[in-house]
């Protein structure tokens, strides 16, 4: 909670003065746009590994990790897991400076139903890099369509 | 506690065992099979000899068709239907076509190219007609453009009838078996360019071959979940805490160790414990003398008497309630009414019952786990394998035989296939099969959802209702197990069939002023669907009520809906179509009355009509008049056996109830839970009458009008006197 809340923080303070860099695939996703704001974002370097099925939503495990050399110049700065459904998109967030040896985070999360889920990194030059996953959540037997 | 370690005793790999259920009909030696893959050693779906056109057809050289189905096939009888889909737009001939399905890992693989496999919400052809009408299309295409390119001809210039491709002006002929090879390494068609036909052309479709699975269940030979035989199989007999939420403290193994053929007692999880044998009655026998020490906490105090008055407090409640419909002023349009009619109903929780109890084979070891069981979604059965043992999802296999009846049990709460894994990782290799007894099968259901419900009506000097005021209060199934289908705390689904959009479960009654509201009432029983899920109870409240409110009118049941429900022509359609079939305006037999309902659910209009007397307290229902309108009739035959289906677990609702004593379930057999028998069973009579304009479910829908169309009928014979608060006992009544 603490994590999130001084994340929260940051992303107020810091983003607006983020450069805004040339990126071969610009992905324009209204989801990220309050997280990313103009700045761009591609594809590349983070890996999410997460069940393409999940019987139920409750704790679905998921590991993430992100290309870097981790030194002064060239780190990651955070990690942000959103969610396309969930009533609040973002799952969790985490902070990262050079002083980290590696990116490399493993949690639950919980998913309200079949989704996109998104872990977006942002390196220290200020771009954002993404990877999604589908994942289906099996419902209930005679769920209507609500 | 104490664990005794099995030998493994087998660890052979099972071969590829594809057993084909072949049945020969009269009519020209029709040859119908399936072909289930029962333990396949790889994610690659065989094409059993013939060329593989695309995911949904195969065709082999004897023009022989494999069409691949992705649903479960529980007695609705899906697989014919989703067959003749595929069938009609492939243009083969129906007689030489066999089914085929698939494990979620084969889905997996190739990228869910079958897409959903989840069996429930009539969804199974409502959902998925059009794609897989498609890939029927699309195999089509490609058949006749191989005919096309070995003939030099234009496609155009080609008729296919029962897989007979014809190039008129040549007088040439050749058939799907010669064309498979070549039109299967060509690419697919555009799924944007292909038009599906009319509904008018349609010659598989709208008729009603025979159902492709009747022969192997008629002679014994269909393989259900239950009869999983494997080459070392240990059998678990499992109990878990009868007070739900509670915990298992510990057992004393050592008292029944000795008895013969038990090889094991284990504790499975926080809650339960099981007895493995070599024979499940050893196992089962066993685990009805094992000394165990629960901690049954405090659902222990919770009776069926505490949870009604969490529900009463509901009713009139004004904490935890959301209003879905609020229109007009209710308050102000029934107190200014010329009469106000005021009732309190109420439906129990029930079980699933189903035939076939809860079962899962499963065998682990560390690099590999399988479950074969009876499942509603595969998928989920898979996904809850993997999260148990917790390997990836590449490593485990669900295999899937026909179920013994589903109704809702066995979907996405996949509590039996998490016991088995939990059981089989403790005996690497060793294939556990875990068969729940009936009274385990009855009291850890998930539970059709209590509720009660109050309704208020004002009407006017002229009898027309001017008000209505409903409210729901009961448990959701959505907090059980989907709780994020409940948005802003609003959890419309136990509104269902009194929702104000279309489509899917609408109200059909038109009232100026009306409110519906759910006041959330949780409990510490779980529930899940039932076959046809809050339809069921929701129209026992409102059509009951109608007619209630119908006769302080003064006013015939029919006439009285008629006039509330014109503007919603669907629904007014299967209201007269049961009407007219019923011969509603004509007189009965001296001591018959009838009764009528309407209801919409899973995307279907329904309406019933019923036919009953009553001796004393005995309940005779004579005729079931019911009407459908699904939107389109695949096989007509097959809606009137799920119709008839319907009847039959409608009849169940009426007089079963799974009620609580000392926190938990006290009706664990048939002695005490009673469904419908044979012999009480009414003269069914149904009436489809499809429009054409959309696509709504079978399997489910019907189920609803069955209860409130008997329960009027019976008011009508004891003079108005309603049954509010079911079952029937309640009221000293019984079906007979």
């Amino acid at each position: 909670m603490n994590l999130r809340r001084r994340l929260l923080w940051a992303l107020g303070l810091g983003w607006s003065s983020t450069p805004s860099l040339f990126a071969q695939h610009v992905l324009q996703e209204p989801l990220l746009q309050p997280y990313v704001g103009a700045n761009a974002v591609q594809k590349g370097r983070v890996k999410l590994e997460i069940a393409r099925l999940a019987d139920n939503g409750f704790n679905v495990p998921l590991k993430v990790s992100v290309q870097s050399p981790m030194t002064a110049q060239d780190h990651v700065r955070r990690l942000l897991l959103l969610s396309n459904r969930n009533p609040r998109p973002l799952m969790a967030g985490f902070e990262f400076g050079p002083g980290s040896d590696q990116v490399l985070i493993s949690t639950r999360v919980r998913l309200g139903g079949s989704q996109t889920v998104y872990a977006l990194a942002q390196t220290s030059d200020g771009i954002w890099w993404l990877d999604t996953a589908e994942v289906e959540v099996t419902e209930s037997a005679c769920l209507d369509q609500t | 506690m104490t664990t005794k370690t099995i030998k493994n005793q087998n660890q052979v790999a099972l071969t590829r065992r594809q057993f084909v259920v072949s049945s020969a009909f009269a009519s020209g030696g029709l040859a119908l099979g399936f072909h289930f893959p029962a333990a396949a050693q790889s994610n690659e779906l065989s094409t059993l000899g013939g060329s593989e056109i695309n995911a949904w057809v195969v065709v082999r050289p004897d023009d022989s068709c494999v069409i691949r189905i992705a649903r479960a096939e529980m007695g609705q009888g899906t697989h014919t239907g989703l067959a003749q889909l595929v069938a009609e737009e492939l243009e083969c001939d129906w007689a030489k076509v066999s089914l085929q399905t698939f494990t979620p890992g084969q889905n997996l693989a190739r990228k869910r190219v079958w897409r959903n496999m989840s069996t429930g919400g009539s969804r199974g052809i409502r959902e998925s007609h059009e794609y897989v009408r498609q890939g029927g299309a699309a195999a089509r295409i490609m058949l006749l453009q191989a005919a096309a390119a070995e003939w030099k001809v234009s496609v155009n210039e080609l008729s296919v009838e029962k897989g007979v491709v014809t190039h008129a002006a040549s007088g040439k002929t050749t058939s799907y078996g010669k064309l498979a090879s070549q039109a299967s390494k060509l690419p697919a068609p555009d799924p944007k360019s292909i038009v599906l036909k009319h509904p008018r052309d349609w010659k598989v479709l709208g008729k009603s071959p025979r159902r492709l699975d009747t022969a192997p269940k008629v002679n014994g030979s269909l393989k259900y979940g239950i009869d999983t035989v494997l080459p070392g199989m240990q059998y678990a007999a499992i109990k878990a805490c009868p007070v739900f939420g509670g915990k298992l403290v510990s057992f004393d193994a050592s008292k029944i160790s000795s008895r013969r053929g038990i090889k094991a007692v284990v504790r499975v999880d926080d809650e339960s414990v099981a007895v493995l044998a070599d024979s499940f009655w050893r196992a089962k026998s066993a685990l009805e003398v094992l000394p165990i020490t629960w901690d049954f906490g405090p659902n222990g105090k919770e009776s069926s008497a505490t949870i009604a008055e969490r529900l009463r407090e509901g009713l009139t409640s004004t904490n935890n309630v959301f209003a879905d419909i609020d229109q007009g002023n209710v308050a102000e349009a029934i107190q200014g009414a010329a009469k106000k009619i005021e009732a309190v109903y109420g439906t129990p929780f029930v079980s699933h019952a189903c035939m076939e109890p809860m079962n899962c084979t499963a065998r682990v070891t560390a690099d590999r786990a399988e479950v074969w069981v009876p499942s509603q979604n595969a998928e989920a059965s898979l996904a809850a394998l993997a999260a148990v043992t917790g390997l990836p999802l590449e490593k485990c296999e669900a295999y899937n035989p026909p179920l013994g009846g589903g109704f809702g049990r066995r979907g996405g709460t996949q509590d039996y296939v998490r016991q088995a894994a939990l059981i089989a990782k403790q005996f690497p290799g060793t294939p556990i099969k875990l068969i729940w007894t009936r009274e385990e099968d009855m009291t850890h259901d998930f539970f059709r959802p209590i509720g009660q419900c109050r309704l208020v009506a004002g009407i006017d000097a002229k009898g027309d209702m001017v008000g209505l005021h409903l409210r729901v209060s009961g448990q959701s199934i959505n907090a059980y197990v989907s709780p994020h289908n409940i948005v802003d705390g609003k959890d419309r689904r136990q509104l269902q069939g009194y929702w104000k959009d279309p489509g899917e479960s609408q109200l059909g009654y038109t009232v100026p002023n009306l409110k519906v509201e759910y006041a959330m009432r949780n409990t510490h029983v779980p529930v899940g669907p039932w076959r046809g899920v809050n339809t069921n109870q929701n129209a026992i409240y409102l059509e009951c009520f109608m007619d209630e409110v119908a006769k302080a009118a003064g006013k015939d049941p029919l006439a009285f809906r008629r006039n509330l429900i014109k503007n919603h022509p669907k629904h007014l359609g299967v209201l007269d179509a049961v009407a007219d079939k019923g011969g509603w305006d004509k007189p009965l037999a001296p001591g018959m009355f009838r009764g009528i309902a309407q209801f919409m659910g899973y995307g279907s209009y329904t309406a019933a009509i019923a036919e009953v007397s009553i001796k004393g307290n005995d309940v005779k229902v004579h005729r079931l008049i019911l009407a459908t309108n699904c939107g389109h009739a695949v096989n007509p035959v097959q809606i009137a056996s799920q119709i008839e289906g319907s009847v039959a677990y409608g009849m169940d609702s009426l007089q079963s109830e799974s009620s609580v004593k000392d926190g938990r379930i006290v009706e664990k057999n048939f002695d005490t839970y009673p469904i419908a028998r044979m012999y009480q069973m009414p003269k069914i009579e149904s009436v489809i009458a499809p429009t054409y304009d959309f696509w709504g479910g079978v399997g489910e829908p019907t189920i609803c009008v069955v209860a409130p169309a008997i329960l009027n009928a019976i008011a009508a014979a004891r003079g108005g006197k309603p049954v509010r608060m079911l079952p029937l006992k309640n009221e000293g009544l019984r079906l007979v």
